[in-house]
């Protein structure tokens, strides 16, 4: 409606707000989604690779943990608080941080003698 | 098999101190154990049913099914022992104003159940991948079998120990157990959801890993106890203390109400 109360008889104009809307909130959620650093670490004969995961300090970091072999891992971290099954042949996400520098080691609870790696925070 | 050892006495040490602590106090509330066949079942079921399915659940939920159903089988068991404190609670002041015998084993049969389903889980995904399809049978189930008996004796223990206990003096001390290790599966709870980003990632308040390692056996059982953190976050340490605030809030709940009733006789 506009400020005479008559319903606005020009759909162009509230089709085009809508469009900007949708359009800004699109970017905006992009913005977003970009913000969030991805990582992918991949498990092969249980083992982590890359071992050594080097991410910047007080960011939140996306964990993409795909499990290459055919029995499932678990990816573990006391010092993470993060614990996660991933079946064989799958993938799974786990967020971690805003994070102080240091050293966070992580293993696979299956595998704990050899699947061994750790965040190094920077 | 020193794995095998170590991954089923941790997964296992937490719930079955949990259901041996339930097992004394309804006893001690004057139930007989028939409870728990249907409790093991169902915890059976829930396991076998978790780990088939948890390719399936953990891409549900955008890729957070898993950390979404752990959290809220934790905070559910949670839940159910301050549950339990209140019922153990009115039967320790006033016998006669005891709950319903189905409210008292709803709790221990649910409680058990939920527990078993979450960590049998994962000793069934073991098990059966580095057991039965590596061909390892003798070396993995043996070590399983040692590491489940090792939680069992000590959660035998803590059952007769318990129930050695004047019948009050065990449902008191049984409360107390059921205050912490609610806390503790709160504290977990907070894990999963910041794994999946629900909960916000904070600063740790303190770090107390030098002086107890959360690695370490001592830093393990405490963890299994008391959900014991070595970096806590505000968010985390205020959800564990109003855990604890709820248990002890629904024991001096339970003993007003008890109280009134008196009065009005």
């Amino acid at each position: 409606m506009n400020r005479k109360g008559k319903i606005d008889q020009r759909p162009g104009r509230a089709l085009l707000t809508g469009t900007a809307l949708c359009g800004f909130m699109l970017l905006s959620g992009s913005v977003a989604l970009a913000q969030t650093l991805e990582v992918e670490i991949q498990i092969r004969e249980h083992l982590f690779y890359p071992s050594e995961v080097r991410i910047p300090s007080n960011t939140k970091v996306k964990l993409v943990i795909r499990n290459l072999d055919a029995t499932p891992e678990e990816f573990e971290s006391y010092e993470l608080n993060r614990e996660k099954v991933i079946v064989g042949n799958s993938q799974g996400i786990v967020f971690i941080g805003p994070l102080e520098p240091g050293e966070y080691p992580f293993f696979g609870e299956f595998n704990p003698r050899t699947a061994q790696g750790k965040v190094i925070v920077e | 098999m020193i794995s095998a050892v170590i991954i089923v006495l941790r997964e296992v040490l937490e719930g079955v101190l949990m259901i041996c602590m339930l097992m004394a106090s309804a006893s001690a509330m004057g139930h007989r154990l028939r409870w728990l066949p249907a409790a093991l079942v169902l915890g059976f079921f829930g396991a076998f049913s978790y780990a088939v399915f948890l390719e399936q659940i953990s891409m549900a939920f955008d890729g957070l099914g898993q950390e979404i159903i752990s959290a809220s089988l934790l905070l559910a068991v949670a839940v159910l022992l301050i549950v339990h404190n209140f019922l153990a609670t009115r039967h320790a002041n006033l016998p006669e104003a005891s709950a319903p015998a189905l409210a008292v084993l709803g709790v221990c049969v649910a409680a058990s159940a939920m527990s078993m389903s979450r960590e049998g889980a994962e000793i069934y995904l073991y098990v059966y991948a580095f057991g039965v399809q590596a061909g390892e049978m003798a070396s993995v189930l043996s070590g399983a079998a040692i590491g489940a008996g090792i939680g069992l004796s000590l959660g035998t223990f803590m059952y007769y120990g318990l129930r050695a206990l004047p019948w009050r003096t065990c449902l008191w001390v049984s409360a107390g157990i059921a205050t912490v290790t609610g806390a503790g599966l709160v504290m977990q709870a907070t894990y999963y959801l910041g794994q999946a980003d629900i909960l916000p990632g904070q600063a740790a308040l303190w770090d107390s890993s030098s002086l107890v390692a959360e690695s370490s056996l001592t830093g393990e059982l405490l963890q299994a106890a008391l959900g014991y953190e070595a970096t806590p976050t505000a968010v985390q340490l205020s959800l564990y203390l109003a855990s604890i605030l709820a248990a002890l809030g629904a024991m001096a709940l339970a003993r007003v109400s008890v109280k009134t009733r008196e009065y009005r006789k």
